[in-house]
């Protein structure tokens, strides 16, 4: 016990035991974060939002145990990525990540692929990371507005969304593609948050109509008669 | 010590470039609006200045351009064939693909417009012109779009920059004069004109490789009063482009949504006659019916009637007609010109007009007032609501004299825009100009008797042919 090499590891150990539920909760802390970036949002609170900004950007960027090796993964998932695998892009971006949690790009990429299967809570939890890290990150925003989308959130998508356009680069292409899926989208979750998104910034948009509904096939047209009328003699 | 600084400064920073961001289009409005201001009141510097501070913004990261290329070629091919919500589909994936090339945000914000989005072709206008300020194509779209949303002045300061940074002047100009003539929309005419009569104290844009070629005068007002009664009529230029523009424009205002029968009537001069003398009459007259469009305050103010009297373009309407115009314009079947108030009163409510019109043939005025019309038929022709042509049918109900002026009270239905226009006989001759109706009952109308137009002096014996009473009825 009173070996000093002995005494030097454990207090190691202690210290990563400690990490863990230190990192845990920054990371919790971190979602709530963006959550309450994407609430404020949707309530049109600009300062809330700018707030809880700040909150995020002031926490330090995890560093993770190979950024280097990090980078490669996220290479090759992006690769797998164009060659339409996201099977394979999912495997490797995952290693990206736990290889350096504080890839932005990795996390990012992450979310799309975890959309892309399919697999909308994970999609979400890997595009908070990448909003925790970067919470300007317009692109980020947008992908998460869409897993809202899925999921029929509509108060989340139109936060998710009035961020896109609030951290976007170029606010008019952002504005276009926003009227784009306003007028065009077929799901109606994002279609409306679109819109509502539009409305809160003010920004002229059609008036939507509704797309017709789909022909029922059980009904036949009103000018072919199933049987023809007949009258009593 | 350093670091506890850093952290926010650098959030001060990531703060005011989220506001940057947030206020992106307002700034480069700003500077839109400075320019077109600056134009309106003639200040080149200013507009070159704020060109200036917009050409000095930093450039947009350019998209993926090859992408963007296919998108606009597809939308320019539905453009071309007036498919505008398709082109816009094309157009707006173009500009996603790459927002900083401005002839694509120039072709979203131009398609906006003709789909009627003018908020959203302003917009759009605005973001290319910061892109390219000195796009005379965005500029002439800017212009429509303030003409189009009635918002005049500024349509005419961006026109206006549209010259000045056009690299075919002279084209530009024609372009101006078309809209000022054909537009629908009273603000883009108006607002066309407007830069067009401003053009002269426009220079060209350095860069441009010709002087303008259109240096029109600014119009006069007609001398109108009694003052100006037996003077000489004076010849109006036809290449006056201001005129041109008030003689083109009438081809547009008032026209029926039916083919225009004037046409018809002035390709066949010797139409075939016909039995029913409606129709003889309705052929006859129809060419010496003239539509009377008024301007005030550079706007298309009011609609009338007028009938040509002589063959040599003098026109006689109400008073009422044309008695706010700055300028009038007239047009007699297909023949159009700008026209003199060259003699008027208000009792009668009656106004002589000089135009360069030339014709063949000319209303006869008949002479008669007495009890012996009252029963016969009559044909009314005039331009109500700018209806242009319409043509109805009565008979003299009766004869009234209001304000000692002798009136011919008649059954055939009248509408605003009828004013000045003639009451006809089976004999073709004029019995009256129709002035006005009761707003209680049914067609009671009333025409100035046509004895009253002769003796209250606005007949030229000389010009205008007269005749009592030949036929029974």
């Amino acid at each position: 016990m009173n070996n000093p090499a002995f005494q030097r590891w454990a207090w190691l150990l202690a210290a990563w035991l400690a990490a863990i539920p230190a990192f845990a909760q920054n990371s919790e802390s971190n979602r709530f974060y963006v959550q309450q970036m994407i609430e404020l949002a949707a309530a049109n609170d600009e300062h809330g939002v700018a707030a809880m900004q700040r909150m995020l950007e002031q926490n330090p960027r995890p560093a993770g145990p190979d950024p280097g090796a990090a980078a490669a993964m996220l290479q090759a998932g992006l690769a797998a990525l164009r060659q339409n695998d996201p099977n394979a892009a999912l495997v490797k971006l995952q290693q990206a990540v736990q290889l350096d949690p504080g890839n932005v790009e990795a996390a990012n990429h992450l979310g799309l692929v975890y959309r892309k299967l399919g697999q909308l809570p994970e999609a979400e939890r890997a595009l908070q990371q990448a909003l925790s890290l970067e919470p300007v990150r317009a692109v980020a925003w947008f992908q998460l507005a869409q897993v809202y989308g899925l999921q029929n959130d509509v108060r989340r998508a139109t936060g998710a969304l009035a961020n896109t356009y609030r951290f976007a680069q170029n606010t008019m292409r952002a504005e276009e593609i926003l009227r784009n899926i306003a007028e065009n989208e077929a799901a109606d979750t994002l279609r409306n948050a679109a819109l509502a998104t539009l409305r809160a910034y003010q920004l002229p948009v059609a008036d939507v109509i509704v797309p017709p509904l789909a022909p029922n096939s059980d009904m036949a047209p009103m000018t072919t008669p199933a049987r023809p009328l007949r009258f009593a003699p | 010590m350093k670091t506890r600084w850093a952290l926010p400064a650098l959030l001060l920073i990531l703060a005011s470039t989220a506001a940057i961001s947030a206020g992106q289009y307002e700034k480069l409005d700003y500077y839109i609006q400075q320019m077109i201001t600056a134009a309106v009141a003639k200040d080149q510097a200013s507009v070159q200045t704020f060109r200036e501070q917009l050409d000095n913004l930093p450039r947009r990261e350019p998209g993926d351009s090859a992408q963007a290329r296919s998108f606009r070629q597809q939308g320019l091919d539905r453009l071309t064939r007036n498919n505008f919500k398709e082109a816009l589909a094309a157009f707006r994936q173009a500009f996603i693909a790459d927002p900083a090339d401005p002839d694509i945000a120039g072709q979203l914000s131009l398609t906006y417009l003709r789909l009627r989005r003018l908020k959203e072709a302003e917009r759009l206008a605005v973001y290319t012109l910061s892109l390219a300020p000195g796009q005379s194509a965005t500029w002439f779209t800017l212009g429509e779009v303030y003409g189009q949303a009635g918002d005049v002045q500024r349509a005419v300061g961006a026109f206006a920059n549209a010259y000045r940074f056009a690299p075919d002047p002279a084209q530009l100009a024609g372009q101006l004069r078309e809209l000022a003539t054909t537009d629908a929309a009273d603000g883009v005419r108006i607002g066309a004109l407007q830069a067009l009569q401003s053009l002269q104290a426009i220079p060209p844009a350095p860069a441009a490789p010709d002087p303008p070629a259109f240096t029109p005068p600014r119009p006069t007002s007609p001398e109108t009063g009694a003052g100006a009664a037996g003077s000489a009529i004076e010849p109006l230029s036809g290449s006056n482009p201001l005129i041109h523009s008030l003689k083109q424009g009438l081809a547009h205002l008032g026209k029926p949504s039916t083919p225009v029968p004037s046409t018809t009537i002035a390709r066949s001069p010797e139409p075939a006659e016909s039995d029913n003398p409606g129709q003889r009459i309705y052929r006859r007259s129809l060419p010496l019916t003239c539509l009377i469009v008024t301007f005030r305050n550079g706007k298309t103010d009011n609609l009338g009637t007028g009938l040509l009297a002589s063959t040599d373009g003098l026109v006689l309407t109400n008073d009422h007609v044309v008695e706010k115009a700055d300028n009038l314009a007239v047009k007699c079947g297909d023949r159009e010109s700008v026209a003199k108030v060259r003699r008027r009163g208000k009792a009668p409510d009656l106004a002589l007009l000089s135009t360069t019109i030339n014709s063949a043939d000319s209303f006869v005025l008949n002479e008669t007032y007495s009890q012996d019309l009252v029963g016969r038929d009559i044909f009314v022709i005039g331009n109500p609501y700018g209806l242009e042509g319409t043509f109805s049918t009565g008979v003299i109900s009766g004869l009234r004299e209001i304000d000692g002026v002798r009136y011919i009270q008649i059954s055939a239905p009248i509408s605003p825009g009828n004013s000045g226009g003639p009451v006809i006989l089976r004999d073709g001759t004029v019995i009256g100009i129709t002035t006005m109706g009761l707003k209680v009952g049914q067609n009671l109308n009333f025409a100035i008797a046509a004895a009253e137009v002769i003796a209250a002096g606005f007949f030229d014996p000389g010009r205008m042919k007269s005749q009592p009473l030949k036929n029974k009825p």
